[in-house]
């Protein structure tokens, strides 16, 4: 029985991972699609460690993506890496490498260095694995923050204060023009700015197949962690927690600790997710981070099952799918029912509808029945065996 | 061997003085009951010992070290375990992996299935073993208790305070738990239980605090506190010269 | 424009000050056995108004946290900032000008009262119901809504307070269906984690009520024409000094000048308020709500059907958000989304005022009313001052819920 699972869990991934690798191949000019979808399986299956999992409600998901993404773009914008010093702009050295920051004061410090500077001079930007890194710690940091500051509020509370950070910090992007662009948006460097090579073929910077890959990989990586966290003793300290702070404490669970890293790692994971969309998409803009998009994937994680990444998972590819089929609009005689409103209200919905009957979501109970299975009859056969060797006993 | 030095401590809830500057020793494995009519300040002091509340002044010393300072999860680690008056299984998680926290959480670098075993051992003499992959909101409100108590012994604390312990439960399932006590008892382990089961706590108990309006007023063995004038006032609410006698209906084996 | 730094120094240093008070003051009293109720945000306020002096004297005296020396320290803590912010900016016009000073103030006590008012919806909602509504805003805009459909497009000559009335009645029905279909299930049991649910559910409806509404009308933004046309009136009559009327202004003392649809919003709103708390503590349904909001189970002893009780609240509650919205569709242009912001402010304002606080969601209004007028007319840069909007009220909802949880006149958590 416990064999079979694990044998289950196995074939879970492979089958997934390889059906994720050949999705394209069957869908070719749905690529973007795919990847927006994968971009909305981390987010919603991260939201579920953090909110179904560890119980914390946050709507500040987003802007930990946003974080990540605006990190990427910012450093792209106005950092360089250079060979050979400036003199003009502010500049660190590194080793043989000179780090340039063209900042708004002086944006055009590096163009006027240029003449200056040795001949054979190399003006590079960050390469993208880099500034995604960076937006991961920054997302991090920022998750920590916030995960210390909000130690004490429950429910609602955390709800609305997570909110406001969110709001604030798209506002701030939003009315920073100087520096993020404004509602304008931001440029983003392709993810591989010279194409690259894989398995012989060269494939263009706007080629999809290599964002592809990459948010796969990012995907499974993260499912696979966020698997063995929630199989540690991390998963079921946070859940301990998420059923009753106090009495984890009493039982010697440190709920500080443990609600804060929770905290950093979702929001590390969200930023991750960012910064390799905002690479992909290459223009972001604070919408990103707006309460609609975070309502997106509150729905994805709740329909899925907000208690099973898996579930969010295959929650969000399916619905971002759903959504993009939905876009065409019926005609009813010489009616039109214009579907890109309109699939969103079917879309809220079934949110609803699914939390009024299906708490657990539509997904997360079928892979309980199959994870689960035996288990009821386990309890059954064990009672009645106990029955027969103790006639006496009353059930209780 | 466990010591631990409650004094002088004082709980102020906006001007109502829960708690009253009490104070008491406990030495060794002692079994403590604690009585008092409703709204005597029991769960407070229960909840100051496990650092839930903070102390308005006064402190709390367990072998030595100031406990009252301390956050719960601490308190713990130095060896103070309890339950709940209203029982606190985590609901959504199986009763295999509410026995697993504890241990884990005081063992920070051991392995889930180091007390896969333990867990199990402990399931079958609280007689829940059947249950182990069960979550915990399917189980009864008995066995819920006995799961709270399950979850201590994976713990494994030296001073235990039990808060109703035999409030609502089957005389099956309270038979289990006064063997849970006097076992635990045995192996060096104190314990301070609420209760308002009278006849219990007076055979089970070798000693006897009597709380009432946040005051301390009574502390010695039962037979002493039965005859106590101001335990007597403190339940019947006026002096009689008769001695209070609990109902004596049934002593579990 | 250039913004010196004087007012961020100023700001930092308040920070700062603020941050060591708000840390160590709790600390010294304990050390001293002191009742430590609150000290930290004693110590906060202390701290940011007079700095280290303030804090010794403080820590020396160790006066008993009162709403005296929050009230002072926190005035004081005003004042510096509006001090910095003039030394700062000389030429603005919040610097030089009273009568614009006066202007934005009463323009944001008017708009205040209106956002009070729709909180006070929420908090009603909240104390009957323990929840908070995350569709709020969306009754607020469907008040709006419904009330420009049915004043200037379904009947163009009716008369916009009979409009009002069937956006109450129409926000009325539709938060006591929501309420009968969604939030009743969590009383009878059938709903596993209540809280959660709670602001899941509401925060789906708002979510759908935004999209039927944007399929239904479409994007593009909808004004309904001011519900009242204001005869020319001056007084005295050669000058005008003490009030002037104009169909789109009001004037008084020369001084303060607010437009005649938020001034007509205000009396709307004003009546409403009056109403309510007619009905909360004069009517037997009224008071049985109130009994319902201390005690559910005392309530439901006395023959009040607390289910009832939900039900009426929830939908008294969006009725109070849907006036407010049809108070104000004439103020400002109105599009689907327009309710996004409007919860915003409600939640700030309830934090604020203290959940479940009746006279705490109105004073919330008036302040958030007052903070974001000035905020937009004092802010240099005139694109971030409005860019910046929707920000000022989280940021008070920031700060209230790290330094007092309860708000202003909250029950304690």
């Amino acid at each position: 029985m416990r064999n079979n699972l694990r044998l289950l869990k196995a074939l879970t991934w492979v089958v997934g991972g390889g059906f994720l690798l050949i999705l394209p191949f069957l869908i070719p000019t749905r690529m973007h699609v795919a990847i927006i979808a994968l971009y909305y399986a981390i987010l919603a299956s991260s939201w579920a460690l953090l909110a179904g999992y560890g119980g914390q409600f946050s709507f500040a998901h987003m802007a930990f993506a946003g974080l990540g993404a605006y990190t990427a773009g910012l450093v792209g914008k106005f950092f360089r890496l250079t060979t050979a010093p400036t003199h003009v702009c502010h500049e660190w050295s590194l080793g043989g490498w000179w780090l340039v920051v063209q900042d708004t004061g002086s944006p055009t410090c590096l163009e006027t260095a240029k003449a200056s500077m040795p001949a054979g001079t190399v003006i590079m930007q960050f390469p993208s694995w880099l500034d995604i890194t960076l937006g991961i710690l920054v997302g991090g940091l920022f998750g920590l923050l916030i995960g210390a500051l909000v130690l004490r509020l429950r429910r609602t509370y955390l709800a609305l204060f997570t909110i406001a950070f969110a709001e604030i910090l798209r506002t701030a992007i939003n009315a920073e023009r100087d520096i993020t662009g404004g509602p304008g948006g931001l440029k983003v460097a392709p993810l591989f700015p010279d194409g690259i090579t894989l398995f012989g073929h060269h494939f263009s910077a706007a080629d999809k197949w290599p964002p592809y890959l990459v948010m796969l990989i990012l995907f499974l990586g993260i499912m696979a962690l966020m698997y063995w966290l929630a199989g540690s003793r991390f998963g079921l300290f946070i859940r301990s927690i998420r059923e009753d702070e106090e009495a984890a404490g009493s039982l010697g669970v440190h709920v500080v600790r443990y609600k804060i890293l929770l905290f950093t790692v979702t929001a590390m994971f969200a930023a991750a997710a960012g910064g390799v969309y905002a690479h992909f998409v290459r223009v972001i803009a604070p919408n990103m981070m707006v309460i609609k998009e975070m309502s997106v994937v509150i729905s994805m994680a709740v329909i899925g099952g907000m208690e099973s990444l898996l579930g969010a998972a295959i929650g969000a590819i399916l619905i971002e799918f759903a959504l993009e089929q939905l876009r065409n609009d019926i005609t009813i005689g010489s009616f039109t029912l214009h579907m890109t409103d309109w699939r969103l209200v079917v879309f809220g919905a079934l949110l609803m509808i699914t939390l009024r009957f299906w708490g657990n979501g539509l997904i997360y109970p079928i892979i309980q029945r199959i994870t689960r299975r035996g288990v009821a009859e386990e309890t059954v056969a064990k009672r009645l065996q106990a029955a027969a060797a103790n006639p006496e006993e009353p059930s209780t | 061997m466990i010591e631990l030095d409650v004094k002088d401590v004082s709980k102020n809830f906006g001007g109502l003085l829960a708690v009253n500057h009490v104070s008491f020793q406990v030495r060794g494995p002692e079994l403590i009951g604690l009585i008092g009519p409703n709204g005597a300040g029991k769960t407070t002091l229960t909840n100051l010992l496990s650092g839930a509340l903070k102390p308005t002044s006064g402190t709390i010393y367990m072998n030595g070290q100031r406990i009252d300072v301390l956050p719960p999860y601490k308190i713990a680690k130095v060896g103070l375990g309890r339950t709940f008056q209203v029982t606190r299984a985590f609901r959504r998680m199986t009763v295999l992996e509410n026995l697993l926290v504890p241990a884990l959480a005081m063992h920070p670098t051991a392995r889930q299935a180091q007390f896969v075993k333990k867990a199990r051992e402990v399931a079958e003499f609280l007689t829940i073993d059947h249950l182990l992959n069960e979550y915990a909101r399917a189980l009864s409100g008995g066995q819920q208790k006995l799961l709270e108590l399950g979850r201590l012994l994976m713990l494994d604390p030296d001073f235990i305070i039990l808060d109703e312990p035999f409030a609502g439960v089957h005389p099956k399932l309270m038979e289990i738990i006064y063997e849970y006590i006097t076992e635990t008892n045995k192996k060096g382990k104190a314990f301070l239980i609420i209760s308002h089961d009278m006849e219990t706590i007076f055979t089970l108990s070798q000693r006897l605090l009597v709380m009432a309006f946040g005051k301390l007023i009574a502390d010695g063995p039962p037979q002493e506190v039965r005859k106590d004038p101001a335990v007597i006032k403190a339940y019947l609410g006026s002096d009689s010269d008769k001695p209070w006698q609990p109902e004596r209906k049934r002593v579990p084996a | 424009m250039n913004f010196p730094s004087y007012f961020w120094y100023t700001v930092l240093w308040l920070i700062f000050w603020g941050a060591v008070g708000a840390l160590v003051t709790p600390r010294v009293y304990t050390r001293k056995d002191k009742f430590t109720y609150q000290t930290a945000m004693l110590g906060a306020f202390v701290g940011a108004a007079l700095g280290p002096v303030g804090l010794i004297l403080l820590w020396w005296f160790t006066p008993p946290a009162s709403l005296k020396w929050l009230g002072l320290s926190g005035l004081l803590i005003l004042v510096w900032l509006a001090a910095a912010f003039a030394k700062a900016d000389p030429d603005n016009l919040c610097v030089t000008s009273g009568s614009f000073i006066a202007t934005q103030i009463t323009n944001g006590l008017v708009i205040g009262a209106i956002y009070g008012l729709m909180a006070l919806g929420l908090t009603l909602i909240f104390s009957i119901l323990g929840i908070v509504s995350f569709a709020h805003g969306e009754f607020y805009m469907l008040g709006g809504m419904v009330t420009y459909y049915a004043t200037e497009v379904w009947f163009p000559d009716l008369n916009p307070l009979v409009g009002v009335l069937i956006a109450a009645l129409f926000t009325f029905a539709l938060g006591a269906v929501f309420e009968l279909l969604f939030l009743r299930p969590m009383i009878t049991g059938q709903i596993e984690r209540p809280g959660e649910y709670a602001i899941l559910v509401t925060f789906g409806l708002a979510f759908f009520l935004q999209y039927t509404t944007l399929s239904l009308v479409g994007a593009s933004p909808k004004k309904a024409s001011r519900f009242f046309d204001y005869p020319r009136v001056k007084i005295p009559a050669e000058t005008g000094d003490l009030l002037k009327i104009t169909p789109g202004n009001l004037t008084f003392f020369d001084l303060i000048s607010i437009p005649t649809a938020r001034f007509t919003a205000l009396m709307i709103a004003l009546v409403l308020l009056f109403a309510l708390l007619y009905f909360l503590y004069r009517t037997w349904t009224g008071k049985a709500l109130r009994a319902v909001s201390q005690d559910r189970q005392a309530a439901a002893v006395t023959g009040i059907n607390p289910k009832r009780m939900n039900t009426l609240a929830f939908a008294l509650g969006g009725m109070l958000a849907g006036i407010s919205g049809a108070a104000l569709v004439q103020v400002f242009s109105w599009v689907p989304w327009v309710g996004i912001p409007a919860s915003s402010r409600s939640f700030v304002i309830i934090v604020l005022g203290g959940m479940g606080s009746l006279p705490g969601a109105f004073i919330g209004g008036l302040i958030l009313g007052v903070v974001e007028a000035l905020g937009a007319g004092c802010v240099p840069d005139p694109h971030r001052a409005a860019a910046y909007l929707p920000a000022y009220g989280m940021i008070i909802l920031v700060l209230v819920l790290l330094l007092k949880p309860t708000g202003l006149f909250g029950r304690e958590l």
